[in-house]
């Protein structure tokens, strides 16, 4: 009893702070899932960008941006259709992959890493994979984001569970490739070039170690207004200002109490 | 049905699950409890009542300290009550700095700094500070900038990233 007693005065601090606890639903405990990727270069263009997907009973949620894609195709915005591909190795397909040697991994060639269509990434109506070369409902331009919840099918979200599920964004700058390839035709849509189908972003989607919250974080309430040593290295020359809108510190101007 | 896969590659040590109890940063002074810390209904991370001695919070929506991915704890810069709070100094820490974290095992888990980087809020990059990584990695989050005393916030976070190098026993 007495080693008891010893044990709980030895915690009033760690008390007050669960006391206070207003913590919400542990993410494991939620039975919601969320998977991620960041979405790389694949056939030389010049694109990148992040992907998350939440998914809710049937119903996903997905977050994406991509920028530095191909931006123009005959004058118009350049349509970027884009998938969620399951069922197969849940990888992004290696230069080997380009088994007709034209310098292109084309969407089949692809298919043995990423497999076939599970999901359309439309930006409205048919998710399903009959909506897959609508140019219509693609990703417009050479930077744009993606959010839009829609019901999620059995087979995208197994392949989603199982670590297989790959997102595939479509649309190359055909400047960029050889002469032969620019020429060629697309293996998906013979009416279209291979530019057009031709993988440019890929991202496989693992699921997520940190359920992502929205924004930044508010934690600041101005008791010590301009006061606070952050506020004052701001104002400081210590700062680079990267592209992208960070900015990394370099070197303290403010010497350590 | 397979179980959901982990990132292939780890680097480093790893830690089992244990909920964080309790942060010490000697470099810059912090001795605080955790509180816990979830999503509001907006889906932005919750943070401490401005108007309590607040304690620094982990993030239960992020993996525990010492477990693979990206482990985040919050606290605030300032107070609307108290003046300077827990994480006031967190833009003075530097790399190399050792962060501690005391955990519900008995464990401490022993973090080094890696960098300190200051986003805009209305451009945070979320990939960058919650992504998955191949290493036990730990944020520390609080507000910096240039106060605005009309909207009574700051403009920008302060991201401290440190990586686990070692444990002992608390």
């Amino acid at each position: 009893m007495k080693k008891k007693k010893t044990a709980l005065l030895l915690v009033p601090a760690l008390a007050l702070g669960v006391a206070v606890l207003t913590s919400g639903p542990a993410f494991a405990a939620t039975g919601d899932a969320s998977y991620q990727g960041t979405l790389d270069s694949i056939n030389g263009s010049k694109g990148s960008g992040t992907f998350s997907i939440k998914v809710s009973g049937d119903q996903a949620t997905v977050t994406e941006t991509v920028s530095g894609l191909a931006e123009t195709f005959s004058g118009n915005p350049y349509p970027h259709v884009q998938h969620i591909h399951i069922g197969a190795k849940g990888v992004c397909p290696t230069p080997a992959a380009d088994t007709n040697g034209d310098g292109v991994i084309s969407t089949t060639e692809g298919l043995p890493s990423y497999g076939a269509i599970g999901t359309t990434l439309s930006t409205s109506g048919d998710t399903s994979p009959a909506a897959g070369t609508d140019l219509k409902v693609a990703g417009m331009g050479g930077s744009f984001t993606y959010n839009r919840t829609f019901t999620l099918d059995a087979a995208t979200a197994a392949s989603l569970k199982a670590g297989t599920a790959v997102v595939v964004v479509h649309g190359l700058d055909p400047t960029t490739l050889t002469k032969a390839a620019q020429d060629a035709k697309s293996d998906l849509v013979p009416s279209l070039p291979l530019a057009a189908t031709s993988p440019a972003l890929c991202g496989s989607l693992k699921a997520s170690q940190a359920n992502m919250p929205k924004g930044g974080v508010q934690t600041g309430g101005g008791s010590t207004s301009s006061g606070a040593d952050t506020g004052l290295l701001a104002l400081g020359a210590g700062f680079l200002v990267a592209a992208g809108g960070a900015v990394i510190v370099r070197r303290r101007l403010a010497a350590r109490g | 049905m397979l179980p959901a896969p982990q990132v292939a590659r780890v680097v480093g040590p790893i830690l089992t699950a244990s909920e964080p109890t309790q942060i010490n940063i000697p470099a810059i002074g912090v001795h605080s409890v955790l509180m816990q810390l979830g999503q509001n209904p907006d889906g932005t991370v919750q943070t401490p009542s401005l108007d309590e001695a607040s304690p620094a919070g982990w993030y239960t929506g992020s993996p525990t300290p010492g477990a693979i991915g990206p482990s985040v704890i919050l606290g605030h810069v300032d107070s609307r009550v108290e003046g300077r709070t827990v994480f006031y100094r967190l833009g003075d820490m530097r790399p190399g700095d050792e962060v501690l974290v005391t955990r519900a095992d008995a464990t401490v888990a022993v973090f080094v700094v890696d960098r300190v980087e200051e986003y805009p809020k209305d451009n945070f990059p979320q990939f960058t500070v919650y992504g998955n990584i191949d290493h036990a990695g730990l944020r520390l989050i609080t507000c910096g900038g240039q106060f605005n005393k009309t909207t009574r916030t700051y403009p920008d976070n302060v991201v401290v990233y440190a990586s686990l190098v070692s444990s002992h026993a608390a």
